[in-house]
């Protein structure tokens, strides 16, 4: 019957907020930085560095910012918009049409981006993927951990809060394409460490790049932000395959929208599984025959190779038949 | 299994460790489920209260969400001050990657292929013994026994012992070490009862217990003996291996990792071995099944740890202000996983108090539900759980209870300390 139940949803608490502009100011060429505060001047829902809040431009345009300013001050948020060419009217209509003293609806503060705690930081900003990371730096900066920051863009011109981070000494590194050119990220990130934390936040060919020089790193270190999602692994499809019990030589076919899994209990097999999602390892099973494609959690890529066991609860198969020892 | 008088919700208090005496603790559960399954329940000072969440899919949803439940605050009811939590972290207060990496270090040492094929024979053997051992002392006291002293006390503590390869002498203070931490609110157990004021001089220190100095001492010695050797044992590969977010184990952390293994794999294991052998014991029917066929043993394994509930509660703490239930969870606050309740509860497991040993698809929250902290041993457990019955249950013709079942004062283990029994052997 367990395995029929379906964890409980919990829901994030809300808060719908009506702010005021209370400052609106140029800080680049093409971004602009927006002060929030409520209207009876009162405190605001706590957030910490990496949040971010909707602004909620018209019914059907929401737009995610990352909160910049200072969480200690509960008195304001403040976000940085660039107007974005392909805008599809979010920025544009911040830009153009949002005045100071106007009235917006605030969604938030979440975070999917948090700040870990640790000793040593690397930052790797590009253009307005500064933002979550100025109160990062702060805090760590504050906490008294190391910390370097990279900060990339296009020309000095469209980079935004450059006089404050310049302020903050030879720790902070910034490099306008135009002079410098791009990030140089195989000295930045050549040498794997240990226990030093990564994280980046830009435009995806950024990400890319920092996630393919991080392959080496230890697991964990990288934290990186994407606004848009990463594109799925389009290979990635659920195939229906056979599974053989070796101990019966039943053979139960697994349909492409069940999980091997479900059809081993239909089927009557004993089988353990507890978080059925891959992370806990309750429903390893060993692998006598054919090919498994692996979607857990727990083994590691030579684990995933020896192809000797697997997660019966997400993985599946690559060949049409598996033997397992069942 | 035996039940308390229901609990009227007013007096409901699963902060009362006393409340959890004679199986009461069970009818609060039981009230909690069926009236206010995300109950808030007051603590007297310093204490600041906390949430009782007792419904199986609610637990299964706090438990499997480390990002909004974090273990980090730590994990039972005490809380601890920001300064005594950095001295007393181990992996079980630890999440994200660094909790990751350190699991890996042994993770794949518990796995059911690898405990087979390093732990199965000795594991056989040493039951076997345990087993004989007790049976001759039974044959020269007409058949009594009490059989948590000498059955299921110190079994599980020998396997550890064999897993960390420390000397076979030095087992029986890994023992008492064990008996200590885990029961440390029986005045049976512990020099300095975790909930009394006596204990603040110790409260910087893991389960607010002086004696852990001793282990620590004792698990550096063994350590240093075994750095950049080539041994298998637990205490080696932590003694030696880098853990995969690359940053070397610390003293601290070995000393956590190596006091977690010491008490974890010993007190729980026992736990749910006596549990089930009374369980057996009031159910004879079961016991008969099971003596009738012992191939059905490794499949009621799943039901024997259901049943057996070793460990009533963990605790996690919400990062962000959230809705369970009807109840409005807020940042900071205190949210128990009442594991034993989940294994209890109707709407998955029918006729929850029958030790059914036929139940099919058995999926307890014995170990946690869906947790980066599910029970790193849970595997090791299922095998000496296994091995204990399969080799004891055809040995017996009968097993009687003759006196007193005598269980730990704690709202945190399920746990028994003494019951008297009489054997007739085969």
């Amino acid at each position: 019957m367990g395995y029929l139940t379906k964890a409980s949803t919990v829901q994030p608490v809300e808060h719908e907020l009506e702010l005021v502009v209370a400052q609106k100011r140029t800080m680049a060429t093409d971004v602009v930085e927006l002060t929030l505060r409520a209207p009876d001047g009162g405190e605001l829902p706590e957030w910490h560095p990496g949040a971010h809040i909707d602004l909620v431009i018209s019914d059907d345009l929401v737009r995610q910012y990352s909160l910049c300013g200072d969480p200690e001050d509960r008195s304001c948020y403040r976000v940085a918009v660039l107007r974005e060419p392909a805008s599809r009217g979010g920025s544009a209509a911040v830009h153009e049409q949002l005045a100071e003293g106007d009235r917006l609806v605030v969604r938030g503060p979440r975070n999917n981006f948090h700040l870990v705690s640790g000793d040593s930081y690397i930052f790797i900003g590009g253009g307005i993927g500064i933002t979550p990371l100025i109160p990062m730096l702060k805090a760590v900066d504050a906490a008294g951990a190391t910390w370097e920051l990279h900060y990339g863009g296009r020309t000095e011109a469209s980079m935004a809060y450059l006089e404050e981070l310049r302020a903050r000494g030879e720790q902070v590194s910034i490099v306008p394409q135009d002079q410098l050119g791009i990030l140089d990220l195989p000295t930045i990130l050549g040498e794997p460490k240990g226990g030093v934390h990564v994280y980046t936040c830009g435009p995806e060919p950024l990400l890319a790049a920092v996630e393919a020089q991080c392959e080496t790193w230890p697991m964990g270190a990288l934290h990186l932000e994407r606004f848009s999602p990463k594109e799925l692994d389009p290979d990635l499809v659920d195939n229906e395959f056979e599974v053989e019990l070796a101990s019966s030589g039943e053979v139960i076919t697994v349909p492409a929208d069940q999980s091997l899994f479900v059809a081993l209990r239909e089927a009557g097999v004993d089988v353990l599984g507890s978080c059925l999602e891959g992370t806990c390892g309750t429903c390893e099973t060993s692998v006598l025959e054919g090919e498994v494609d692996h979607r857990d959690s727990i083994l590691n890529a030579a684990e995933q190779a020896a192809n000797d066991c697997m997660m019966v609860c997400v993985s599946r198969a690559k060949s049409a038949k598996l033997v397992l020892d069942l | 299994m035996p039940r308390h008088d229901p609990v009227p919700l007013s007096e409901v208090d699963l902060a009362d460790i006393d409340g959890f005496a004679n199986l009461r603790g069970f009818a609060q559960l039981d009230t909690l489920r069926a009236e206010d399954p995300v109950h808030w329940n007051d603590e007297p000072e310093p204490n600041s209260g906390f949430w009782s969440v007792t419904r199986y899919d609610d637990i299964w949803a706090v438990d499997r969400d480390p990002e909004t439940f974090t273990s980090e605050q730590f994990v039972n009811l005490e809380e601890v001050s920001e300064e005594d939590r950095e001295v007393r972290r181990s992996m079980l207060e630890t999440d994200g990657t660094r909790h990751l990496a350190l699991r890996r270090l042994i993770q794949r040492e518990f796995t059911p292929r690898n405990l087979m094929n390093n732990y199965e024979g000795f594991l056989r053997d040493l039951t076997r013994r345990t087993i004989e051992e007790a049976f001759e002392k039974a044959a020269d006291n007409n058949g009594e026994i009490d059989f948590v002293e000498e059955i299921s006390a110190d079994f599980p503590i020998n396997v550890l012992a064999r897993l960390l390869d420390v000397p076979e002498e030095d087992t029986a203070q890994l023992i008492a070490w064990g008996n200590e931490f885990v029961g440390n609110t029986d005045p049976d157990f512990a020099k300095v009862l975790a909930d009394t004021p006596e204990s603040d001089a110790y409260s910087h220190l893991p389960f607010r217990s002086p004696t852990v100095f001793e282990v620590w001492d004792y698990g550096a010695d063994l350590r240093n003996k075994r750095v950049g050797g080539n041994g298998t044992d637990l205490v080696s590969i932590l003694a030696n291996k880098l853990p995969d977010d690359g940053v070397p184990l610390s003293e601290k952390d070995f000393n956590m990792y190596f006091t977690l293994l010491v008490i974890a794999g010993n007190e729980t294991t026992r736990h749910a071995i006596s549990n089930v052998m009374l369980g057996l014991i009031e159910q004879r029917d079961q016991m008969r099944k099971l003596q009738e066929d012992p191939s059905l043993v490794p499949h009621a394994v799943e039901e024997f740890l259901r049943y057996a509930s070793p460990v009533y509660h963990f605790r996690r703490t919400a990062t962000r202000d959230v809705i369970l239930r009807d109840k409005e969870i807020k940042e900071g606050d205190k949210i128990v996983m009442w594991f034993a309740s989940g294994n209890r509860d109707d709407s998955v497991f029918e006729d929850p108090y029958t030790l059914d040993v036929t139940r099919k698809n058995v999926d307890h929250m014995t170990f946690g539900k869906g947790s980066p902290h599910l029970c790193l041993g849970n595997n090791l457990a299922r095998m000496e759980i296994r091995l204990m019955f399969e080799e004891l249950l055809p040995r017996l013709n009968d097993i009687e209870l003759v006196g007193d079942v005598k269980r730990v004062r704690s709202n945190f283990v399920n746990g028994i300390k003494a019951f008297p029994v009489r054997i007739d052997t085969n």
